[in-house]
């Protein structure tokens, strides 16, 4: 695109950019760290798991078709619905979305890439290695079958003796992983990688949703993972986190798993309404009306979901007071999310509209939503919810938030950003077609579930008898799920036509609002030949048509075309995130089979994240990373994560709180532990503190030789806090007390152990650090390093401080 | 506001200084649990020495007190959230009742 008054030119020349000198190779793949190209592969990816699971869907539709139906045996219909279930929501509408954050939010705020474009990779790579074992099962013949959300104790070891859930366990947790550091990785990217001048107020909607899922994951996985290494102890060490028979509440999984579940739910439906709030307004010529309030209702949705989960729980029984509270949560929620659609409504109304593919699945999207939404607040009334509970109405009203949400909310960014993301226009005729095969299946498929629903039709039963009434509206859905599985054929071909003879797309073809359509489709590796103006919320329609309003308030634009930062830096193709994820395959499979591949699968995971740490220790261009907030990416990252451990340590504490006094044998707290030794080792972990402290002022002032001393005492602290925990499990143990004893023990050696684990990967972190220092390669520069790592060890010392306090002290 | 716009930055001083209260409050901890006629107040009492720990390591260790406070919000957000979940998660699980069944 031509360079605009105001504009600067590319001051380095594209050749000499590392990025660029890559081909289309398969290498040049595997070792991308490109936002654009990491966009796609999660795109790619997750159509294939779309595809899988699609198959999956249509194979429970077949065999409840027609009454007492033999397509599958009962124990594959459980299979396949937990397979379904976990494969559409974690490595499909998950991915995709992933595949909008990574190719469009940094072209959204003007930025040539994520803040950390290896660790984006890596997310990437963990993903596809999440994905890879969870499918495996169907390879080995034991995939799960316990439901999406696994119930305990039907997950238990006497109830599910095969690898069914083992697979399920560490898929999840391996997806969990890669979710949290890409939530990050996008938290920090759009807080301090905006354009100068892209005021948060500026940003664009979809923009705003992103960041609200990005806080949602970061916050929500931490108890999910919790419960789910509460399942892996019990299932592989004998705790019993959920043995009734040790004292155990079964309900901490429920709890846990729908603290993650409902945020997950807006985790996967916010994204589609960022993407129709940028959908609408292009197509309606309009602004989005009352983008502010737009904005705000995101943000009360993302903040009311995670005080709503229990009303996925009135069936348990919670009583009538918690029943009420959570009652009146989830109606609240409606508030904000009925503010959405009447804006897009009146972003309609009255615009100069041209109904394109992309709308089509808007305007889809809106309707739908609102259905499932409407059974959705049938749901927040208890007597009603218990009616529906564990009944089709429930799979019509999810089928209808999730595939009229958040599917026909992809779709429409799939026709929307398609020239973008390929420089090829897309058929519209059959993208019509693509709309509104899926629209008509999508309703004749769900629709009629509501009623199957009210008139006590079971989810989860894999068949059912004629004389039920049932057979005309199962065999209805099951042609209406063929019409969505026909609907994704003609969505495939159009692609595939597009891909091979589509014609080229103009850099800005629906004569776009938004930054991204301010470069050529598809962007150049940089993005952006010149960090772009920011006008205002809509900067480039502001730009083409006027009125053009100033830099925000300490921002800058044309006179500060970078960020301050002279010429463009791309970060060069690592092969470290592939590596890295590839370890982490090695540990899972290694879970599954044998325990020597753990070992093995860890320690590899650990060298390849040590080359990864240090593949740019010297680079210049990695020394200064300071974004808009003035503030250097890598300690907002650490704050972030930080903010999320205290989730992780928070559930574990309420775990232990919650389960103390229920063991059914001793010992008792009180009997087994030794305050005086447990003082000494809190009193040398808030010492260690000190040291750490000491260390990054003797840095800053380029004191290396203090640097030295106060990194290895900070290190050498922690390992003497280490001995005082060996010492304590040791006598534990020699004293009868283990984690299988008895609910107390799994509790307490599960939450003091992983907090021991965090202060031994600080211990390696800093001696890390140390040798750096030693061999000359740790100078003033690196400061920040050690005030990261400080900031992680003085974490560590707060989480025992309340550890202390609550676990040892309290009586 | 952060450090370098407010200027305002601890010194070793500071520390030494805050290693000390958090010495003299871990041991008046481990003191009030041996003495009876706290039992009443003991856990109330417990948490808000803790509390106090927590913050002065937060405040000047982290430095959160001379940092943008960006980065406060992206903490004590999350710490404030992650709290009345625990406290939520041990209601519903009959830790202890904050309102009856």
């Amino acid at each position: 695109m031509s360079a605009r008054p105001g504009s600067h030119v590319l001051q380095v020349p594209p050749a000499a950019l590392p990025r660029l000198t890559t081909t289309a190779t398969l290498a040049s793949w595997l070792t991308t760290v490109d936002h654009k190209r990491i966009g796609i592969l999660y795109g790619a990816t997750a159509f294939a798991f779309f595809l899988l699971g699609g198959i999956e869907a249509l194979l429970i539709r077949l065999q409840l078709a027609v009454p007492e139906n033999t397509v599958v045996s009962a124990h594959t219909y459980n299979a396949l619905f937990t397979m379904h279930g976990t494969t559409m929501i974690f490595l499909a509408i998950m991915p995709f979305n992933a595949m909008f954050f990574n190719f469009v939010v940094p072209l959204l705020i003007g930025a040539r890439d994520v803040a950390f474009p290896r660790l984006n990779a890596l997310s990437y790579w963990i993903f596809l290695a999440g994905g890879l074992v969870l499918n495996a099962s169907l390879l080995t013949g034991t995939p799960p079958d316990v439901g999406w959300f696994g119930y305990a104790n039907l997950t238990s070891l006497h109830y599910s003796p095969g690898l069914n859930v083992d697979f399920w366990i560490f898929a999840l947790q391996i997806l969990g992983v890669s979710s949290v550091m890409s939530a990050i990785n996008f938290i920090v990217t759009i807080l301090n990688l905006r354009a100068p001048g892209m005021s948060m107020m500026r940003m664009p909607v979809f923009v705003w949703m992103t960041l609200v899922v990005q806080f949602l994951i970061a916050l929500a996985f931490p108890p999910i993972t919790v419960g789910l290494i509460f399942l892996m102890f019990d299932r592989f060490f004998g705790t019993h986190f959920y043995d009734v028979a040790a004292g155990a509440d079964l309900h901490l999984w429920q709890h846990l798993f729908w603290i993650f579940g409902h945020p997950e739910v807006y985790i996967l439906i916010l994204p589609a309404f960022g993407i129709v709030s940028e959908v609408l307004p292009t197509f309606a010529r309009k602004p989005l009306f009352g983008a502010p309030v737009m904005i705000y209702s995101g943000v009360l949705i993302g903040f009311f979901g995670f005080g709503v989960w229990s009303h996925h729980m009135f069936a348990a029984g919670m009583g009538p007071v918690a029943d009420s509270a959570f009652s009146i949560a989830t109606m609240l929620i409606a508030i904000p999310t009925g503010v959405k659609i009447f804006n897009w409504l009146a972003t309609l109304w009255g615009g100069s509209i041209r109904t394109t593919t992309a709308l089509h699945f808007a305007v889809g999207l809106v309707g739908l939503f609102t259905i499932g939404g409407l059974s959705g607040i049938m749901h927040s009334s208890p007597p009603v919810d218990l009616q529906q509970t564990d009944s089709y109405f429930v799979v019509a009203h999810l089928h209808y938030v999730l595939i009229g949400g958040s599917l026909f909310g992809i779709f429409a960014g799939i026709y929307y950003w398609w020239p973008k993301m390929t420089g090829r226009m897309i058929g519209e005729g059959l993208g019509r077609l693509n709309f509104w095969l899926m629209f008509v299946g999508f309703n004749l498929a769900f629709f009629p579930q509501h009623y199957l629903g009210a008139i006590g039709m079971p989810r989860r039963i894999y068949t059912y008898r004629a004389d039920q009434g049932w057979t005309v509206a199962n065999f209805a859905s099951t042609i209406g799920a063929f019409g969505i599985a026909l609907a994704v054929l003609v969505f495939a071909i159009n692609a595939w036509r597009s891909l091979r003879r589509g014609d080229p797309a103009p850099a800005d073809p629906w004569d776009g609002r938004t930054l991204e359509w301010r470069t050529s489709s598809p962007p150049p590796a940089h993005d952006f030949d010149v960090v772009p103006p920011v006008y205002g919320r809509d900067s480039f329609w502001r730009e083409k048509y006027g009125p053009r309003r100033g830099p925000a308030p300490g921002g800058a634009t044309a006179e500060h075309p970078d960020g301050g930062h002279a010429g463009i830096h791309l970060p060069a193709p690592s092969h470290w995130p592939l590596l890295i994820a590839l370890g982490m395959l090695i540990v899972a499979v290694g879970g599954l089979t044998h325990v020597a591949l753990v070992v093995v699968g860890a320690l590899w995971t650990l060298y390849a994240i040590v080359r990864l740490a240090l593949e740019h220790h010297r680079t210049p261009e990695h020394a200064e990373q300071r974004g808009v907030l003035g503030l250097d990416h890598r300690k907002v990252a650490m704050w972030v994560f930080l903010g999320s451990e205290c989730f992780f340590f928070g559930t574990m504490i309420a775990t232990f709180l919650a389960y103390k006094g229920r063991s059914v044998v001793g010992p008792a707290p009180h009997e087994i532990f030794n305050i005086p030794v447990t003082s000494l080792s809190t009193f040398d972990l808030l010492m260690s503190s000190l040291l750490m402290v000491l260390a990054l002022a003797a840095i800053q002032r380029s004191d290396h030789r203090h640097t030295r001393l106060w990194l290895f005492g900070t290190a050498f602290f922690g390992l003497i806090f280490l001995g005082f925990q060996a010492f304590e499990f040791t006598d534990f143990v020699h004293r009868g007390f283990t984690m299988q004893r008895n609910l107390f023990g799994s509790t307490f050696f599960l939450l003091t152990g992983l907090h021991g684990t965090h202060v031994a990967i600080g211990v390696f972190w800093l001696l890390s650090l140390w040798v750096l220092s030693l061999r000359g390669r740790l100078g003033a520069v690196d400061a920040i390093k050690v005030e990261i790592a400080g900031l992680y060890w003085h974490f560590v010392d707060v989480v025992w401080i309340a550890i202390f306090t609550l676990v040892y002290l309290i009586p | 506001m952060s450090a370098e716009h407010s200027g305002e930055q601890p010194t070793v001083g500071t520390y030494l200084l805050v290693a000390l209260v958090l010495t003299l409050v871990t041991g008046l901890e481990v003191g009030v649990i041996y003495v009876r006629r706290l039992a009443p107040i003991i856990v109330p009492l417990l948490v808000a020495m803790s509390a106090a720990k927590f913050a002065l390591v937060a405040l000047f260790y982290m430095h959160l007190r001379y940092d943008s406070r960006v980065l406060t919000f992206l903490f004590v957000g999350p710490l404030i959230l992650a709290s009345g979940l625990a406290v939520a998660l041990m209601t519903l699980t009959g830790a202890f009742l904050v309102f009856g069944r």
